[in-house]
């Protein structure tokens, strides 16, 4: 069924579709509508879960980590500092092997303080281990968060579903909301083989001695390596019964013939194909890739989107100090196998939620058509603003 | 290979496959059954741990079955013993001893009361058969445990009457003649035992005649003559030798006249203590015991305590007789023949040059008492008639502590020359058995229980609840008459709580602390009784040797020795 | 869950644990193949863990196990319970366990228990840490779990100190302890502050129970266990758990070091529910601190005769004693059989307290 609704509205409505056994989280901006909208779902005996209010979101990640080890299918959702109070319980989930969802809305991290969107959490936590994937629409985040539940059962890994704040979160958007007999089809009911159970007494979180610990680390790396092909399996087997699908691994718009491409994650995705749309006559054509899945990293996906282009732009929405993007970074050295490898610029845009807009597609290209055009640069930075000394 | 599990699970109890036992670096722990000091104190050779702990489940019949193995006599040692097990009771450091002479009374009369069978069954009809002198508490106990080891014993007595000085000499007010004929009767109506009365060795058969006839002999006679007693030189007309006057005071219930007056009593055994109470109850002014010994004190050396019954004592002393310690009578003041009165003079044991012991007297400390009668009651030694021989001197001294005399011959009880109680003499009767049947089967000497005595510094007793001994009814200084007996019963109730007192020491009191304790989970506890009898097993794959157990056993059961590997 | 689905399931389980069948209508395990499985108790944590000789912290989550029973599932915080008892291949546990971090045994555990609430399942959630990982790391997720009602039952095996990463002071260290963050030096003598009064603000949470235990007790600690166990709601157990490697005593005496520790009133064991005092062990004669210091090598530096302020800590360590003592109202009043000195009799069979 359409309907508009706001982004978070729409992402309770299909968390309780999941009907998820344990819900946790703890207030953040701009997370907080998703949990205000299931709290609102549970008085209203819309969704009957055990919803933890915690006192912290360490404590939300360890209530979902503790829920899904008893065998629960179990949510959570959080962003910015949020995220990184979890983090140390992020690894463990993830090195645990225990499948559960989060969302991520996505926002900077403090200092200074800043509530507004870019992609700095979810980079912080990058090497957790968790599936990440981003969304760039409500629709594809709706979608995402109940492929995710059936990702996470089949992988036995966390699945972090990533939506910009604000620019999505707090976005009325006509959705097309899935029925309940849909996700009912398409996800099974929870199970968890590693499942603490006291007929089958295991003990979880072992200590594991340096005689172990690099084939565990190397089965954590091919665990995610294997979900590249779960992710696009069970995007199909979603579209099979939704009738459409959520953007695979990645996805290739715009003009796929073009030579030049912009390659993003997230929502800015849909200013670029906007500004390809009224710019393209000023600047020419680009091919947009619209990266999913940023954990497991498709690096093969990834070879064969850029095949013929010349020049590829990357949008980050957060950066490393003292190297760049990290996005860019990546793409640059899965590219460089190549033999004709476009060359990658990488630009961070929109820190700190500075407005996006349309002409930053003709801006972006406009500026690579300079053979000197940095290859990285805080690309929206006005460096008049600061001292000299500071720039 | 090993291949790790997804997420890094292990099963259940895995751990298991560790061998922590591999830690232990300097001890482990054992089960050592250490012989508690009740047990090691009794001549009788009773366990007392090991009845009490039966009865601490109420499991009396088979207490008393327990007992027996040693000491077939519970009734009568219960009433007459000096008990040194209670003085060596590790818990006097808690609370006070065991009663526990009165619970071995009570087992001795619940076994007549209600018939329990001696644990012992007939004697094959070719078993060799032993010889045995004398039907006192020693011949009979050497009887009994014949029977018991498989053997027949046939005694010869010299007297009318089994039981010895048991019969002859102990006052009725300490043991009942009811009692002591029916633990009597019950043993010589075992099967296997011939009882011979009025056969007296020397007069009626010999030793070599037995020694021919029968497969060993086994000499208890006891001590009827007298030892001589003279103070320098000088012997009364009227002189009432102790153990003679007790016999005839127990034959015809009669004293000689000048007992009415001042008696002075020399000498520090139960004669000397019999005789004064008799005297006293018999109307005597005074009586006084004069003795070389010591009483019972914090500062009484073992070797030099009067050897009585501690409880006679304490009685003693409550009719009012009069004791002087560390005295003798140095000079005996006549007016003809008649003794008019005494010189007493301070002595004590001290060591001379060679470490041995000897009697000084302290010049200077001599008084004068006028008397009516002095009563020597300094021992006696063996009958020298039938035994030439065998005797050194006053009596037997084997050298070892089966009696051996020579081949196939014991000797037994008082006549051994170091002994002097009742327990002692069934202790006797107990070895010589054993040894014969050991030299019989061709061995030299029977077993020895080589087990360490556990004192009490080797217990927990933070893990004992204070109790109280059992107090027991005596009849008051004014009731007291020639027949009824002093010391009352106790109940069934009573004994058994008093059995709970026992701290079993050295033996596992089955208080489930190890199992408890251990942080290792390695001591197992069992249904069926492990080899060493107790209930638990030390499972020395996973035992780190920490210790812990054995400082919190109670009973020092466990102990910490040195890992050999 | 239907009574007799329950029943039903925890005989199951105890045919599987090896455990006695409770009542003569559940069938009987069948024969045990060794002695070890034919313990008549509950193996939750099984032998081959890795703790140090004489650990009080193993026999205590031992017996922990026993009382608590197979249908149970345990979150462990970080700390030397979980590093001995689990390196992979192996775990000495018989129930279900997750150890995730050092700070959030009380968070897993809620999560635990709210899964065994959504499924509409029984099974009692149990979260364990040491003093570091409740008094002071843990702290925030156990109050919250407190507040939020989990039907927890969260026991902190008190070692006094971070032993795991090697006797770091905590806030449970006591006073004037000597660990390798507050030495003992020239300038100090020891631990400068106070061992945080745990209980008390756990109490202020107003649950229905939470409670002192030793392992010098153990009768008594199982019984506050048992009971534990039997509350709907969250509750709480502090067990003081001698460390031999961390207080320097003999291996051997773990016990004694307790029962002294107990005995003296420096370790109050006392039972609150809804915040109120509902019962103590009493002290049947008070013994002086100096007993229970001098076995201790974390105290040594107060024996030190030529040091004046060794006496004025001895004196502090007293008066803090007597402070218990005098707040609790420990002083025993007579012999009492469950009293500081009657919990530990025995008798020929088992203990004597709590037998008819
Ligand atoms: C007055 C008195 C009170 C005592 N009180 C106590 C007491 O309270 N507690 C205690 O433990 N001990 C007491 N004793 C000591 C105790 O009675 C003896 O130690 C014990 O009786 C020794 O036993 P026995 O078998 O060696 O000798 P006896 O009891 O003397 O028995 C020897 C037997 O051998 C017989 N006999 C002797 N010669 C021959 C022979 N040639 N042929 C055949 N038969 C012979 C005798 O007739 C006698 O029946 C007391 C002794 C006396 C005298
Ligand atoms: C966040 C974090 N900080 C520090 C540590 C290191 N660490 C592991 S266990 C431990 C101390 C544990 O002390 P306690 O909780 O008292 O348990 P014990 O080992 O004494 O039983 C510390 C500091 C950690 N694992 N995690
Ligand atoms: S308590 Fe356990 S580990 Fe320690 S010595 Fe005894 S049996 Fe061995
Ligand atoms: S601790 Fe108790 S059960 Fe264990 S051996 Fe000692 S007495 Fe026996
Ligand atoms: S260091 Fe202390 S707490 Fe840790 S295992 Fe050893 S004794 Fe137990
Ligand atoms: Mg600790």
């Amino acid at each position: 069924m359409r309907e508009a609704l706001e982004g978070s509205l729409a992402i309770a409505r299909a968390v309780a579709l999941t009907k998820p056994d344990v819900v946790a989280a703890y207030p953040i901006t701009p997370q907080t509508h998703i949990v205000e909208n299931l709290s609102r779902l549970v008085a209203d005996g819309n969704l009957h879960t055990e919803f933890v209010s915690v006192e912290s979101e360490f404590s939300a990640a360890s209530v979902v980590l503790g829920a899904a080890a008893a065998g629960a299918r179990a949510y959570t959702a959080s962003a910015s500092q949020g995220i990184l109070l979890m983090s140390e319980v992020m690894f463990n989930i993830a090195g645990l092997r225990v499948p559960l969802v989060m969302t991520i809305a996505n926002r900077s991290v403090g200092a200074p303080l800043n509530i507004w969107n870019d992609q700095s959490d979810t980079m912080a936590v990058r090497d957790a281990g968790w599936i990440q994937l981003h969304c760039a629409s409500n629709q594809e985040a709706v979608d995402t968060t109940i492929q995710a539940f059936r990702i996470a059962q089949e992988t036995d890994l966390p699945v972090a579903v990533n939506m910009d704040g604000f620019v999505l979160t707090h976005t009325m958007e006509v959705i097309d909301m899935p029925t309940q007999e849909q996700v009912d089809k398409f996800l099974p009911p929870f199970e968890f083989a590693g499942a603490l159970d006291p007929a089958n007494p295991r003990s979880m979180g072992t200590l594991v001695d340096p005689s172990f610990f690099p084939e565990v680390r190397h089965s954590h790396h091919a665990a995610l390596g294997k979900a590249l092909a779960k992710i696009v399996e069970i995007d199909a087997a979603f579209k099979k019964v939704f009738g459409r699908a959520a953007g695979g691994l990645l996805t290739v718009e715009g003009d796929k013939k073009a030579k030049v491409g912009i390659l993003a994650m997230g929502s800015v995705i849909g200013t670029m194909l906007a500004g390809l749309e009224h710019y393209q006559g000023e600047v020419g054509p680009a091919r947009i890739i619209k990266l999913r899945s940023y954990r497991p990293f498709p690096a093969k996906a990834l070879r064969e989107a850029v095949k013929g282009l010349e020049k590829l732009v990357v949008i980050d929405r957060a950066i490393s100090p003292g190297l760049g993007g990290l996005l860019g970074t990546e793409v640059s050295a899965v590219l460089s196998t190549l033999e004709k490898a476009p060359k990658v610029y990488n630009y961070a845009l929109g820190l700190g939620g500075r407005d996006i807009p349309e002409t930053m597609y003709r801006d972006l290209l406009k500026t690579i058509e300079d053979r000197k055009a940095p290859r990285f640069a805080v690309f929206d930075a006005d460096l008049d603003k600061l001292p000299p000394e500071d720039r | 290979m090993v291949q790790i599990t997804r997420g890094q699970w292990a099963g259940a109890g895995t751990s298991l496959d560790f061998k922590t036992g591999s830690w232990r670096s300097t001890q482990r722990p054992v089960h050592i059954h250490a012989k508690a000091p009740c047990h090691v104190s009794c001549p009788a050779g009773e366990d007392q741990q090991a009845w009490f702990a039966l009865l601490q489940e109420h499991r009396a019949e088979e207490a008393w079955a327990s007992l027996v193995n040693a000491n077939p006599m519970p009734g009568v040692t219960g009433r007459v013993c000096p008990h040194p097990c209670e003085t060596a009771c590790n818990r006097v450091q808690v609370d006070g001893a065991l009663a526990i002479h009165n619970v071995e009374r009570w087992l001795g009369d619940e076994a007549v009361r209600l018939g329990w069978d001696y644990p012992v069954v007939a004697p094959a009809d070719n078993a060799p058969t032993v010889a045995i002198v004398g039907a006192g508490p020693g011949g009979l106990s050497a009887a009994y445990h014949c029977v018991r080891l498989g053997l027949k014993a046939e005694i010869f007595e010299a007297l009318p009457e089994a039981g010895g000085l048991l019969r002859s000499a102990l006052p009725p007010t300490r043991l009942p003649r009811a009692a002591l004929d029916r633990e009597i009767d019950r043993i010589i109506a075992l099967p296997g035992i011939t009882l011979n009365l009025r056969q007296r060795l020397g007069r009626d058969i010999t030793i070599d005649s037995l020694r021919e006839r029968f497969d060993a002999v086994l000499l208890s006679p006891g001590c009827e003559l007298p030892k001589p007693w003279s103070v320098k030189g000088a012997v009364p007309a009227d002189l009432h030798e102790g153990l003679q006057l007790l016999r005839d005071f127990m034959d015809h219930g009669a004293l000689p006249d000048n007992a009415k007056g001042d008696v002075i009593v020399h000498g520090g055994g139960n004669t000397a203590m019999d005789i004064c109470r008799i005297v006293k109850r018999s109307g005597a002014k005074s009586v006084t015991l004069i003795t070389a010994s010591g009483l019972p004190g914090p500062n009484t050396a073992p070797d030099d305590l009067i050897n009585v019954v501690p409880r006679e004592l304490e009685e003693a002393r409550e009719e009012g007789i009069e004791i002087i310690d560390h005295a003798t009578v140095s000079r005996l003041i006549m007016k003809g023949s008649r003794v008019t009165g005494v010189e007493i003079i301070s002595l004590k044991k001290e060591s001379g040059k060679d470490g041995r012991k000897r009697r000084v007297e302290f010049e200077g400390t001599e008084r004068v008492v006028s008397v009516d009668m002095v009563v020597p009651c300094v021992g006696e030694q063996v009958e020298p008639e039938a035994f030439e021989g065998y005797l050194d001197g006053a009596y037997f001294w084997p050298d070892n502590i089966y009696g051996r005399m020579a081949p196939r011959v014991f000797a037994i009880g008082d006549a051994r020359g170091s002994r002097g109680t009742v327990a002692a003499a069934i202790g006797d009767g107990r070895l010589a058995a054993e040894a014969v049947v050991a030299e019989l089967a061709g061995e030299i000497d029977p077993p020895a229980d080589a087990r360490p005595t556990m004192e009490a510094d080797g217990l927990n007793t933070a893990y004992y609840a204070n109790a109280d001994r059992t107090r027991v009814l005596k009849l008051a200084v004014s009731e007291r008459t020639f027949e009824a007996e002093i010391e009352g019963a106790i109940s069934r109730t009573e004994a058994l709580a008093e059995a709970q007192r026992c701290l079993s020491c050295g033996n596992c009191l089955a208080c489930d602390n190890c199992w408890t304790m251990c942080p290792d989970n390695a001591v197992i506890k069992t249904t069926e009784l492990a080899t060493d009898g107790s209930h638990y097993v030390f499972d020395y794959d996973f035992c780190k040797g920490c210790g812990l157990c054995t400082q919190e056993c109670p009973t020092g059961y466990i102990q910490s020795v040195a890992e050999t590997n | 869950m239907a009574k007799s689905d329950t029943s039903k399931r925890l005989s199951e389980l105890r045919m599987k644990h090896g455990r006695p069948p409770a009542s003569p209508s559940e069938p009987k395990a069948e024969r045990a193949a060794t002695l070890r499985e034919a313990q008549p108790r509950f193996r939750g944590l099984e032998s081959g863990h890795r703790a140090c000789q004489g650990c009080g912290e193993a026999l205590a989550a031992r017996l922990v196990m026993e009382g608590a029973g197979p249908d149970v599932m345990v979150a462990n915080a970080t700390g030397c319970l979980e590093v001995f008892t689990t390196p992979w291949p192996q775990s000495a546990w018989r129930v279900p366990w997750i150890h995730s971090l050092f700070e959030n045994s009380a968070a897993v555990a809620s999560g635990m228990e709210s899964a065994m609430k959504a499924k509409g399942k029984h099974t009692k959630v149990l979260s364990f840490g040491g003093d570091g990982g409740t008094y002071d790391i843990g702290f925030q997720a156990l109050s919250g779990m407190l507040e939020r009602h989990h039907n927890v039952l969260y026991v902190t095996y008190d070692n006094e100190a971070y032993m795991n990463t090697g006797i770091q002071r905590s806030s449970s260290t006591p006073h004037a302890a000597s660990t390798t963050t507050s030495p003992a030096g020239k300038e100090r003598m020891g631990k400068r502050h106070l061992k945080k009064d745990l209980l008390s603000i756990i109490a202020a949470h107003h649950i229905p129970y939470a409670a002192s235990a030793s392992v010098a007790y153990p009768g008594d600690l199982q019984r506050k266990v048992r009971y534990a166990m039997g509350v709907e709601g969250p509750t709480f157990l502090v067990i003081h758990s001698p460390c031999p490697l961390g207080w320097k005593h003999d291996s051997a005496m773990t016990i004694e070091v307790a029962r002294r520790g107990v005995q003296c009133g420096l370790f109050p064991l006392v039972e609150l529910e809804r915040g109120a005092l509902t019962n103590i062990m009493p002290i049947r004669e008070p013994r002086p601190v100096a007993d229970y210091l001098e076995l201790q090598g974390r105290f040594a530096h107060l024996f030190n005769k030529n040091d004046y302020r060794a006496q004025e800590e001895l004196d502090h360590l007293q008066a803090l004693a007597d402070h218990n003592i005098e707040t609790y109202g420990l002083r025993g009043e007579g012999l009492d059989p469950v009293d500081s000195t009657g919990a530990g009799h025995v008798r020929r069979g088992g203990p004597l307290a709590g037998r008819s």
